[in-house]
């Protein structure tokens, strides 16, 4: 058999984006309208922020700048599995109509084949406009700068995008197990409205639940301790960049499983 | 020659829950374990060599697909044995699928956005087709088909014809072995489907790449098949040549006439007057299927010559979509 490393994936991988980009442009109404609708949507979330704020000057110890860069890290956390796994959405309509046994022909892994295949470009707007906000919280919080802090923050978004990322695959998985599982995936993705707030607003129940069963704490609340907190880092902070790398390849795990188990529907 | 795909006692079951019927059925099926096993294939063995081109056959929900899912690795046999080109395909799905390419008629596997043209190159990296072989295929293409219109039309905006053709183009691309084919002309017009027809023969004939074709168009396995393989209710019930199936009708013939006027009312009328013989119409003939054991053609002929004004006749063998049909109907004796 042909050897396919990570070369082969990573050349494939851009030639399809590329294609797909391509291909969206040209469709340029399209385009301009959700990107439109992009922005609105980011607007609309920032100012219900922003008015909630306007109310609370903070929350349970949190400033509004603390807040802000709260939000700025969970927009920017959130993109890549807006932008790379976007196909998780229609994956169980194609496993429902059957049109999902074409990817099993190919000689390539089924999950990436997959994900591929769409690229949400609409994402990179999200992208700006979290750095935007985290970059402007950061001037106004009296945490100085550097590299080191730089890097820090880096290695805890990669980590906060992975458990997103690990979240969708798994709720979008459910389909191969489940008719109507729309409900999970939209159930998962509503998780993410909570990822934005610190987790001691919730109660201890709902605190224990999104810190070990669906660990949504470590998208945001976890990681950006490290940044704005450095004094009072918890141990779990520490823990995220594991629990990130764990939960995606369990999520993956599943993905496959449920792929692997399907047989389509008759023709 | 050596055989290609071996397939050994192969059976394939699924499990079914028994479902009730209404809203209280529903209720009572979210609890129930109560399953009865479906056995969508039934010990089937056979084999085919490299280069043939087989006719796999079978009403709906005959199994077909499954076995074909089979092969291809989609699914993996509850007993017996499948070897593709000395692969088993379950275990081995990947490498399986270097040598085969798959065409499930109504389903594109192209990109739907991407022109054709962008879809040979992806697939030219997938399978990592060196350049040159790349290129000799598309030349191969160019001098059989007509691609130049295609080639730079997005998938989705192409007619049904021009889906199919480019899917088919698509599964040759890599050169594989094998090439499984369901329903290849399902829905197509006379033309398309004698364009299809030609550009599968004649890509079997030069690359010698073995089809595997499921239809319920006996036109293509009259210009494809030599052999094919029947199978229904999961049993396989014939594995030979046409020819060799058609002796065993060897006393039909189809007796075939032309009428004025509606052809589809005539054919109702005469199935009443002729209630021994299966009557048929298409666009141009009335078919009797004549047994001559039961009756002489000619005195068919004659009955009916007294009563109606016949325009045209023909005399002809026994179809291969009779023979199929009568199979269907009535099974191997």
């Amino acid at each position: 058999m042909k050897k396919r490393g990570l070369r082969f994936y990573t050349k494939i991988y851009f030639k399809i984006i590329a294609q797909d980009i391509k291909s969206k442009m040209s469709y340029r109404a399209d385009f301009i309208i959700s990107t439109i609708g992009m922005i609105f949507t980011n607007i609309s979330g920032f100012v219900s922020f922003w008015i909630l704020f306007r109310n609370f000057p903070s929350i349970n110890g949190w400033s509004y700048h603390e807040m802000l860069f709260l939000y700025g890290f969970s927009l920017v956390s959130i993109t890549p599995v807006q932008c790379l796994f976007d196909n998780n959405w229609s994956l169980r309509q194609q496993v429902y109509t059957g049109d999902f046994i074409k990817y099993c022909f190919r000689p390539i892994n089924l999950f990436f084949y997959y994900q591929s295949e769409v690229f949400d470009i609409k994402g990179l707007g999200q992208l700006a406009f979290g750095i935007g906000t985290m970059a402007y919280s950061w001037s106004k919080l009296d945490i100085g700068f550097s590299a080191f802090m730089l890097l820090k923050l880096i290695v805890f978004l990669i980590t906060a995008s992975l458990i997103m990322i690990a979240l969708q695959n798994a709720a979008a998985a459910t389909c191969f197990w489940i008719q109507n599982s729309f409900y999970v995936l939209d159930l998962a993705f509503k998780f993410k409205d909570y990822a934005k707030y610190p987790i001691t607003i919730f109660s201890p129940v709902f605190r224990f639940i999104f810190t070990f069963v669906i660990p949504i704490a470590f998208i945001a609340y976890y990681p950006s301790y490290v940044v704005l907190r450095p004094d009072e880092v918890p141990l779990l902070s520490w823990l995220s960049p594991l629990v990130g790398v764990v939960f995606f390849i369990i999520s993956y795990k599943i993905w496959m499983r449920g792929a692997l188990k399907y047989n389509g529907t008759g023709s | 020659m050596g055989k290609i795909i071996e397939i050994k006692n192969v059976t394939k079951e699924f499990k079914v829950l028994n479902r009730r019927e209404g809203l209280k059925g529903s209720l009572k099926d979210l609890f129930s374990r109560d399953y009865k096993i479906v056995r969508a294939v039934d010990n089937v063995t056979m084999s085919i060599e490299q280069g043939e081109i087989v006719g796999y056959l079978g009403p709906n929900g005959a199994g077909k697909s499954t076995t074909i899912k089979m092969m291809t690795g989609v699914l993996e046999p509850t007993s017996g044995e499948i070897l593709v080109d000395g692969n088993i395909p379950y275990k081995n799905r990947a490498k399986n699928a270097e040598n085969i390419g798959v065409v499930f008629g109504q389903r594109s596997q192209l990109w739907w956005a991407l022109p054709l043209i962008e879809s040979f190159k992806l697939l030219r990296d997938i399978y990592q087709i060196p350049q040159e072989n790349y290129e000799q295929m598309l030349e191969l293409y160019k001098s059989l088909v007509d691609i130049e219109p295609i080639l730079h039309k997005p998938v989705r905006q192409m007619s049904l014809g021009q889906r199919t053709l480019s899917d088919i183009l698509a599964a040759f691309l890599h050169d594989p072995k094998i090439v499984f084919l369901d329903e290849p002309t399902i829905g197509l017009d006379v033309s398309m489907k004698a364009k299809i027809r030609t550009l599968i023969h004649e890509l079997n004939r030069r690359r010698n790449t073995t089809v595997i074709l499921t239809t319920h168009d006996m036109g293509d396995v009259d210009a494809l098949c030599r052999r094919i393989v029947i199978i229904d209710k999961g049993k396989m019930l014939y594995n030979n040549d046409i020819e060799h199936l058609k002796g065993f009708f060897g006393s039909y013939r189809t007796l075939k006439i032309r009428l004025d006027g509606d052809l589809e009312q005539w054919a109702q009328q005469l199935a009443q007057e002729l209630p021994d013989f299966s009557v048929s119409a298409d666009d141009e003939w009335i078919s009797v299927l004549v047994d001559e054991e039961k009756a002489k053609v000619i005195d068919v002929l004659a009955g009916l010559q007294k009563k109606y004004r016949i325009r045209d006749m023909q005399l002809e063998e026994i179809s291969t979509e009779e023979v199929i049909k009568k199979i269907y109907e009535e099974g191997v004796q």
